[in-house]
């Protein structure tokens, strides 16, 4: 009987999910195959079911959609209060896509990390991944690529086809804010992914484990700033001040970033810039999002985040989430 | 020689409830055990601890002589007393998704799917099967690879008459080709044309482990499982005495 083209196009994808490698059967003969060999094949298979499935539902897809508008939205209707249309350059898009990202890409990550384990084990498909051999590390690092996967896609999309339509038409060739902002931006998505697995591993349900989620997101975005505030406040130090001032309050970050001030007429606000101190890069490891924005801002705030400091600090973050989510699997009975 | 399967003293403790105390048993290669016991009795735990999704609270679990890895787990098949699959993909994209895992092709999937009689449900979504589909779905996910260990959880539960055939065949021809069952269920007479060992958990504990016909001349008088099973259940005091 003819094969279908839709029954093909899914034998297709099940060889591909098969890793279309010709795996002896017996286990006698596979016992043999290299730890090494099972370890990347195990990681690729969970990774690409973990795409698939989103892909199938339409989050890529609404993904790519939401950035490309969001860019294209804001690079050529980012001056409309001051009563101009049309493509910004790469520095203004920047700035004015600055707020959009920290605010949505940790929320994307949080959102794609906060079911990928509890959901597991609320269908009790965990069981039958565990009992076939697969370890819980190597199930939560496949997850985790497998996240990755589905955020970075839409991410580099978005700011791939905006970026280039950015750069067609304002024939800006000064691309590298656009690109930090990308890469900086895909790491702290990256990061909250982490901080989504963890959160996910330590729930008990995906309605629970949906709440802790949005309380990080919340706790990250505006309450730690806010309590930097408070606690300046509250002791009144100079220095705290000086840090708070730099990093956290949103408000100066703005002033000191404000590419429109040029067009108002009714101020004299000019971009300024604070001097840091030896305490910055401790308020920076403290919460990603501040790091993104001031790896962002450097020449409006004359300040520097070393390439190191950022790499450290994302790897840090990611190495406590990602051990503590393990911790946790590896304690909890199915 | 070392037995293929050894269960040393295992305990599991769930906070202050103790559903496995000091369980030890050991099975040798193609023999068939039935485990059996009153629901609680520690029978998934058990399994549970076998397969590395529970963790033992204490003992031992050894293969070949040698404590058991998750690489080592590869080897094995596992069908759950309710089959929890990925209900939006098909019944072959959910068999060659958990063959592959083990390092198998899809052809291996689609082999087992034909042996259990789902070959033409293999476009159907996982959603779209009655429970004994999904049943035989299960089961031909855990034959894939042949598994030289196969632990089935209440595989006999709400089958009709042919598929009970079906899958008794199937479990012998497993038996044939050398590999060693663990079954847990409550239906004793689907279990005795086809076990040669039984081991009676109650409340934790191990009350009886031998062969079917020891235990029938054990406790005389015993002609099928199910009077044996009744006969070493009447030995456990009933809850409240435990309790007083």
């Amino acid at each position: 009987m003819t094969e279908t083209r839709t029954n093909y196009a899914k034998r297709l994808e099940c060889e591909q999910l098969a890793a279309a490698v010709s795996w002896p059967c017996s286990f006698e003969s596979r016992r043999h195959a290299g730890r090494s060999s099972n370890l990347s094949r195990q990681l690729r298979l969970i990774a690409s079911k973990e795409f698939n499935d989103r892909f199938r539902s339409g989050w890529v897809l609404a993904c790519v959609l939401v950035w490309l508008g969001a860019i294209g939205l804001t690079s050529f209707l980012g001056l409309l209060q001051i009563g101009r249309i049309g493509a910004q350059g790469y520095e203004r898009t920047v700035i004015s896509l600055l707020n959009l990202v920290q605010y949505l890409v940790p929320l994307l990550g949080l959102l794609l990390g906060h079911d990928l384990m509890v959901n597991e084990v609320e269908e009790r498909t965990l069981r039958l991944i565990l009992a076939g051999g697969l370890s819980r590390a190597r199930f939560l690092m496949g997850k985790f690529l497998g996240g990755c996967l589905t955020l970075t896609v839409p991410l580099l999309l978005g700011f791939t086809v905006a970026g280039t339509a950015v750069g067609l038409t304002t024939r800006d060739s000064s691309v590298a804010p656009f690109i930090r902002l990308a890469v900086s931006g895909l790491a702290l998505g990256i990061v909250f992914l982490g901080l989504g697995l963890m959160v996910s591993t330590f729930s008990r349900t995906r309605i629970q484990a949906l709440v802790f989620a949005l309380l990080t997101w919340c706790l990250a975005i505006f309450v730690f700033d806010l309590v930097g505030l408070a606690l300046l406040v509250s002791t009144k130090s100079p220095t705290a001040a000086h840090e708070i001032e730099l990093i956290c309050d949103a408000t100066h970050v703005n002033v000191a970033a404000d590419v429109h001030s040029e067009f108002d007429i009714t101020t004299n606000a000019k971009p300024r810039t604070i001097e840091p101190t030896s305490n910055s890069s401790f308020w920076l490891m403290l919460n990603p999002v501040d790091l993104f924005r001031a790896a962002n801002l450097e020449t409006q705030l004359g300040f520097n985040v070393s390439l190191w400091t950022s790499l450290l600090v994302t790897s840090l973050w990611l190495v406590v989430t990602l051990g503590a989510g393990l911790w946790k699997l590896k304690q909890t009975d199915l | 020689m070392n037995p293929y399967l050894q269960i040393r003293q295992l305990t599991k403790k769930y906070g202050g409830t103790v559903a496995l105390q000091e369980v030890s048993l050991a099975v040798e290669r193609g023999q068939i055990l039935g485990v059996l016991g009153p629901n609680g009795a520690g029978k998934s735990t058990l399994f549970g601890c076998v397969l590395g999704f529970t963790r033992p609270t204490k003992g031992e679990i050894l293969l070949e002589g040698h404590p058991l890895t998750d690489e080592e787990r590869t080897s094995f098949g596992y069908t759950a007393e309710r089959v929890a699959l990925y209900p939006q993909r098909t019944v072959l994209e959910n068999a060659a998704f958990f063959g592959a895992l083990k390092g198998l092709p899809i052809t291996e999937a689609e082999r087992q799917l034909a042996r259990v009689g789902l070959q033409s449900a293999s476009a159907l979504k996982v959603r779209q099967l009655s429970k004994g589909m999904l049943q035989r779905l299960g089961l031909a996910i855990a034959l894939c690879g042949q598994p030289q260990l196969l632990i089935l959880d209440e595989p006999f539960n709400g089958l009709d008459p042919a598929l009970l055939d079906t899958l008794q065949s199937i479990l012998r021809e497993e038996q044939e080709r050398g590999a060693t069952l663990l079954i847990s269920t409550h239906t004793m007479s689907a279990l005795e044309p086809l076990a040669t060992h039984v081991a009676v958990l109650l409340r934790g504990r191990l009350a009886a482990f031998d062969t079917i016909d020891s235990l029938q001349a054990e406790f005389g008088q015993s002609d099928s499982l199910e009077q044996v099973y009744r006969q070493i259940a009447l030995q456990d005091p009933p809850m409240e005495e435990v309790f007083a």
